[in-house]
């Protein structure tokens, strides 16, 4: 029935005659906040609980000393796909190669240029890369867009939007202009610099942005993960340039530059567990499950790929194994470090233990006792 | 506008789940399906996209003064939880579009046609509260039933506790209340009772909750975070190790290329 008066049928008006439905349909729109939400599945908008995992009685997780609330999580869980770990490497790659471009650019010789466009090249189609993977998490391309509708210095997302949206827009400036002749060449070369000057925030801020979050494991690391990032960005990138064919000339310039970040990966990764360590219960996805299979597997990797490309002797064969490691390693990493933070959400033990350790607010502002008034040690029911 | 927020006393919340159906039914939040999750009497389980108001269940093992439940020693807390609409809102710092506002209540509001869904506010609460519902795409929170306060009304939780367990209202008027709930059961001799994150001084990782809690127990009984941080408080050591990290960087980089050269330029 329609809601307009001069639109109904002469059976509408009997029925509403006989029966009194003289209800405006209109009022039955649904116009508070929450019903802008779109709903195609109900179960899936609600699955953290499921039906019954284990028998509720059976359910131990409360012990006196560290109480929770039915052992279910006391933060969410990242809500981000595959696409965001995959993004965390390709994005580090491309700072760190299109840095590397602008080192041998200014300082280089004559004979090293190729290498140095290899590095522009690399430093370009990850930063497309980059974009098509945030893309892909977001749902569409204008939502991209959006994320540059503001800038918003406390929020490494919107920082780390800006940043690689610069870079990438640089960088083909750059590739596209870098050799014409004069105003269009000298705009294409700082279009490039800036680029590649950009590319260091670019590999650094991905950290950042897993730091800068609730999720225990991630902010935990933060005075460790943005350098082991970094690294393993110098790491991979010297190992795809150097998987790529190149002369014996640039052969010296990515030798020195690909052990460097090797060694400063696997010497960073193990201070990453060390900073994580220090609450045990936020470690523990490093060692557990499957994000501690994928940490164990990069590390053994990344130690591998150092230690065959340390030994003596130059062979094709032994360099090429040793890159693969080496990129294996960092891609497993991403993963480790995206997969930890989400079991480390899920446990509530995880928020709350560091938090009565005083790794909560109180490592910051300096109050040590919990929002209770009252220390770790404190002994439960003091009701009596 | 002065500022607004709730003052939530678990002590008289009797588990009704009143306000969970009001909210629900003013905001049109849609079903979550119907689950049993066999959690006490908690159906519900936690706050998320279509969850604003949350009541949990706690059944413990130690009595409560003045009351007999017949069964020993045991005693019954309760609480609706919320949005607390932090003074210092971990969401709000994170938003990179700007979708997360502070209101002229001094309450936090998600606008729904500027979220883009990046999910980048869902791990920064440190509460857990904000959630991105996964067939929509976009964030949702509790808005402090922003449409109703703005005509003066009170948010449809608050109206239909039955308890006065939510109270809503001036933020100062709240803390006064609370201040005199407190001394009462003190007097009474719960002595367990205490304010959580009622301003800075309670709760400094925060700045202080517009929407507080009286409770008797730990905060971790009632999936509380008890020492709750916005991470931007500590984001400085993380973009310094970026900055010690771009020198590294750099060093690789200009490091290799000097090695690399033998002068035949
Ligand atoms: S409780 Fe969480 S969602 Fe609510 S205002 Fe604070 S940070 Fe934002
Ligand atoms: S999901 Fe929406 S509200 Fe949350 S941070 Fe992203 S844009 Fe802001």
């Amino acid at each position: 029935m329609s809601a307009r008066d001069g639109d109904d049928t002469f059976l509408d008006r009997l029925q509403r005659r006989s029966d009194g439905r003289n209800v405006n349909p209109a009022l039955g729109t649904l116009l508070g906040e929450g019903a802008q939400q779109r709903v195609t599945d109900l179960d899936r908008a609600n699955p953290a609980h499921g039906f019954q995992a284990q028998v509720p009685s059976h359910f131990v997780a409360d012990t006196a000393e560290a109480p929770s609330y039915h052992g279910l999580a006391a933060i969410k869980q990242p809500v981000w796909i595959a696409t965001v770990p995959a993004y965390l490497f390709v994005g580090g790659v491309a700072g760190a190669a299109s840095l590397l471009g602008l080192a041998i650019d200014v300082l280089g010789e004559k004979s090293m240029e190729p290498l140095a466009r290899r590095c522009r090249l690399l430093g370009t189609a990850g930063d497309m890369l980059s974009a098509g993977l945030l893309i892909a998490d977001l749902g569409r391309p204008t939502r991209f867009l959006n994320m540059l509708r503001v800038f918003r210095p406390t929020s490494p997302m919107s920082v780390g939007s800006w940043v690689l949206a610069l870079s990438g827009a640089l960088n083909s400036v750059g590739l596209v202009l870098g050799r014409s002749r004069g105003v269009l060449g000298v705009t294409g070369k700082v279009a490039g610099y800036s680029a590649a000057m950009l590319g260091m925030p670019l590999a650094g801020y991905t950290a950042v942005l897993l730091n800068n979050t609730a999720i225990p494991l991630w902010q935990s690391t933060r005075r460790t993960l943005p350098l082991f990032f970094m690294a393993s960005a110098s790491a991979s990138a010297g190992s795809l340039l150097s998987l790529a064919p190149h002369t014996e000339r640039e052969a010296e310039v990515l030798r020195p530059y690909r052990l460097a970040g090797k060694a400063a990966e696997v010497v960073m990764a193990h201070a990453v567990e060390l900073d994580a360590r220090r609450a045990p219960e936020v470690a523990r996805p490093l060692s557990e499950g499957l994000s501690g299979t994928l940490w164990k597997t990069s590390r053994a990797c990344s130690l591998a790929g150092l230690v065959v490309d340390a030994l003596p002797g130059r062979q094709r064969w032994k360099q090429v194994a040793a890159d693969m490691l080496t990129t294996v390693g960092a891609v497993a990493a991403r993963f480790a470090v995206f997969h930890g933070g989400q079991a480390s959400a899920r446990n509530p033990q995880a928020t709350f233990r560091p938090q009565r350790q005083g790794h909560g607010a109180a490592e910051v502002t300096g109050h040590a006792v919990a929002s209770d008034g009252k220390p770790w040690s404190f002994p439960l029911p003091v009701v009596r | 506008m002065s500022r607004k927020g709730f003052f939530t006393d678990s002590t008289v919340c009797i588990g009704c789940k009143a306000c969970e159906v009001a909210c629900k039914q003013w905001n049109q939040l849609p079903d979550d399906g119907f689950q049993f999750t066999g959690m006490s009497y908690d159906q519900t389980g936690d706050l998320g996209c279509s969850t604003w108001r949350h009541v949990a269940f706690v059944e413990r093992p130690v009595p409560m003064p003045g009351h007999s439940t017949g069964v020993g020693d045991f005693s019954w807390l309760m609480v609706s939880d919320v949005c607390k609409h932090c003074q210092r809102a971990g969401c709000l710092e994170a938003c990179p579009t700007g979708a997360i506002v502070r209101t002229e209540f001094d309450t936090v509001y998600v606008q729904p046609d500027v979220c883009n869904g990046c999910g980048y506010c869902v791990v920064g609460c440190p509460f857990g509260v904000i959630d991105r519902r996964p067939d929509d795409g976009r964030a949702w929170k509790c808005t402090l039933c922003y449409d109703r306060i703005g005509e003066g009304m009170t948010p449809a939780c608050a109206k239909a506790c039955p308890t006065e367990s939510i109270v809503y209202g001036d933020l100062d008027v709240l803390h006064e209340r609370a201040d005199n709930r407190l001394r009462e059961l003190h007097s009474q001799g719960i002595i367990s009772a205490y304010l959580y994150g009622k301003d800075a001084k309670n709760q400094p990782g925060t700045g202080g909750l517009n929407a507080f809690f009286l409770l008797v127990d730990r905060p971790e009984a009632y999936n509380l975070p008890p020492d709750p941080v916005v991470p931007t408080m500590k984001a400085g050591q993380a973009w310094g190790a970026v900055a010690v990290g771009a020198l590294g960087m750099a060093a690789m980089a200009v490091g290799a290329v000097l090695l690399g050269r033998r002068g035949d330029s």
